[in-house]
């Protein structure tokens, strides 16, 4: 099995200060999204599944429309799997419920007049973020021990909760320290992967433009998100 | 009445649960905000696990940065006998810097190891730093006990390994403890998991420990800064430890000559007394060569007067020092040239490895263990007896390394 964990808005620096040594591997380092004009999460995804740039083609959606981007798997690099499993990735098949009630909770949240009201709001977001996060967790766990010749988990703790209280960097530590542990639970080769990092700006969080790769195997030195198409399959066949 | 306090820091490799113990004795003494606990314990469960008590100290310390707590290097808790203050070291360059410069003083030492890891090469390296400052107060706890199924047979294997190492380096723990900070066996509480181990916990042995010792209540050490004459002759200096009174017999050194206090002159008051810490005046009976950089002491507990150092220095200055260089010792307000005889080893600050044996230089943050020799004798002490005195900086125009004393001929 080829595992891959997605993680959305993974940052490089926090990893490495955090010490995740179950997400750092023995290789790691950042990758260059510098060709995107913005890190947009949905179009980097996008780009990382399909192999190719697909910032002009999401775009082309709208700024509503392009979270309901969904690519055929024939369109994607996971068609060369013969039992390929994809846990909630932007893009292919992510949850819409769960992520536009984010994307709405965030609105109200920076929409807010008084402070209570935002409180109840953070509170409201942060309590939706984990208990998907909790979820996806267990599923992605479960099927560590089925037979999937690939298995893609994506997470969106780290951006989702990220955005709202970057500054607090205790919480942030607890977070990655959560998702080092899940890649600890990982026994075969792995990647790590994300989108793009994230800046903290006071308490809040902001994409950075590069994001972070992992891999226990080789040095992929400053890679390009559509790169990560060709060295997985170059791995699978290696297998 | 203020209640004593007592100053330790907590070392040992990264991963064997220092955090986790300081958050668990933070947690069993009470001594952490109301609301926070509450408030860690819902972001684990969010998380689906149980609390976890290493990230106490991250919530604290996030507090600190948001400036609702002033103090960034220290964490305080108590028990009903005394206060602690666990010393915070953002790193080793920043503690080993603090504890040569006298910024922060421990006390003591927790020394942690992880019972299913063992003794590991930072684990060494800790162990050497706490040798090299003259930590004499030492408790090792062997943790994550639970790990291991509380074994009585790994707990003597990690300890029989540790005592060995620790004998080399002539360290010699008070305590050694079983414990697992997350379960809390044995760090305020005793525990039925373990019921071969009749010792003390945690709190208890440091409950032990001594608190440093009242500058008052040490042996006097007077240091001369001036003399002036006036209508009298006043010799003007500080009192670094101990109490100078009207009419004490004293010596004065390195000339070894004796006379008596004939008046304690203080500015438009009437005194008979300087107490530890006071600059003040005296007067004495016979008129004697004193000198800027003489001490005054009492007869009955000398420092030493010798040539010979030994002692480990921080070095803090970007050009090294090279094998035979001349260099101010200044210690107290002595001060006379020297020369590093001898660099016995030098060690990497950041990393604590042993950069080099009989050496010929030391560079800038390096830590060394250097024998000093100085052109004329001076007047100093072991740090761990009189630490005004077995604490000096070399220098040039500035200042350019920090050292204790450990060993006097």
């Amino acid at each position: 099995m080829i595992v891959v964990l997605a993680i959305d808005a993974l940052e490089h620096t926090l990893v490495e200060g955090f010490n995740c040594k179950n997400l750092m591997q023995e290789f790691h380092g950042k990758t260059d999204i510098s060709e995107f004009s913005e890190p947009r999460t949905m179009v980097l995804w996008s780009s990382f599944m399909t192999g190719k740039n697909m910032e002009e083609e999401v775009m082309a959606l709208g700024d509503e429309g392009m979270w309901h981007t969904k690519f055929d798997i024939k369109n994607t690099f996971f068609d060369q799997f013969k039992d390929p499993k994809i846990i909630d990735l932007p893009g292919f098949n992510y949850i819409r419920e769960q992520h536009d009630k984010e994307r709405i909770l965030l609105k109200q949240f920076f929409d807010a007049q008084s402070e209570d009201e935002k409180k109840s709001i953070r509170t409201e977001y942060n309590n939706h973020a984990f208990e998907h996060h909790r979820k996806i967790k267990q599923e992605f766990i479960d099927a560590l021990n089925e037979d999937y010749d690939f298995l893609l988990g994506y997470f969106s703790i780290a951006d989702v909760i990220g955005h709202l209280n970057f500054g607090n960097r205790a919480m942030m530590k607890m977070i990655y320290k959560d998702m080092d542990e899940i890649a600890e639970t990982i026994k075969n080769n792995y990647i790590v992967l994300s989108d793009h990092g994230m800046d903290k700006i006071g308490m809040f969080g902001d994409h950075s433009n590069y994001g972070f790769w992992s891999s226990s195997v080789k040095d992929f030195g400053n890679p390009k998100i559509t790169d990560f198409a060709e060295i997985i399959k170059e791995n699978q066949q290696v297998k | 009445m203020e209640k004593e306090k007592l100053k330790f820091v907590i070392v040992g490799h990264i991963d064997h649960g220092k955090s986790t113990l300081i958050g668990r004795l933070l947690f069993d003494t009470n001594s952490i905000p109301e609301g926070k606990i509450e408030e860690i314990k819902h972001l684990c469960e969010s998380l689906g696990k149980d609390i976890e008590f290493g990230y106490i100290m991250d919530h604290l310390e996030e507090e600190r940065d948001q400036g609702i707590t002033i103090d960034t290097a220290q964490t305080f808790f108590n028990t009903k006998k005394r206060d602690y203050v666990i010393i915070d070291a953002p790193g080793h360059v920043e503690f080993l810097k603090n504890m040569i410069s006298g910024a922060s003083q421990a006390e003591a030492a927790v020394l942690i190891v992880d019972a299913e890891e063992g003794v590991k090469e930072q684990t060494k390296r800790h162990a050497y730093i706490l040798g090299m400052l003259g930590l004499a107060q030492v408790i090792v706890v062997i943790n994550k006990m639970d790990l291991v199924d509380h074994s009585q047979e790994r707990f003597e294997t990690v300890k029989k390994e540790l005592i060995q190492f620790l004998s080399e380096i002539n360290i010699k723990p008070s305590y050694i403890i079983p414990i697992s900070a997350k379960q809390g066996d044995f760090i305020a509480n005793k525990s039925l998991k373990m019921d071969w181990y009749n010792g003390l916990t945690v709190l208890e042995a440091l409950g032990t420990f001594r608190i440093k010792e009242n500058a008052n209540d040490k042996p006097l050490r007077f240091v001369i800064q001036d003399i002036y004459n006036f209508d009298k002759r006043i010799i003007a200096g500080r009192v670094e430890s101990g109490t100078i009174r009207e009419g004490d017999e004293i010596k004065v050194l390195p000339s070894g000559e004796n006379t008596r206090v004939k008046s304690v002159e203080e500015f438009l008051k009437e005194v008979t007394e300087a107490e530890a810490g006071k600059s003040t005046g005296i007067t004495t009976e016979d008129k004697l060569f004193i000198d800027r950089g003489d001490v005054i002491v009492h007869d009955s507990d000398q420092p030493v007067v010798t040539d010979l150092i030994k002692a480990n220095l921080f070095w803090m200055d970007k050009i090294p020092y090279k094998n035979g260089t001349s260099v101010w010792f200044r210690c107290a307000t002595q001060e006379v040239p020297c020369d590093i005889e001898k660099i016995n080893r030098v060690i990497n600050s950041s990393t604590l490895e042993l950069i080099a044996e009989d050496a010929l230089e030391i560079r800038n943050r390096e830590v060394a263990e250097v024998m000093i020799r100085t052109n004329k004798p001076v007047v100093v002490e072991n740090f761990n007896k009189i630490e005004e005195l077995g604490r000096f900086v070399l220098g040039k125009d500035d200042t350019i390394a920090g050292g204790i004393i450990t060993e006097l001929e």
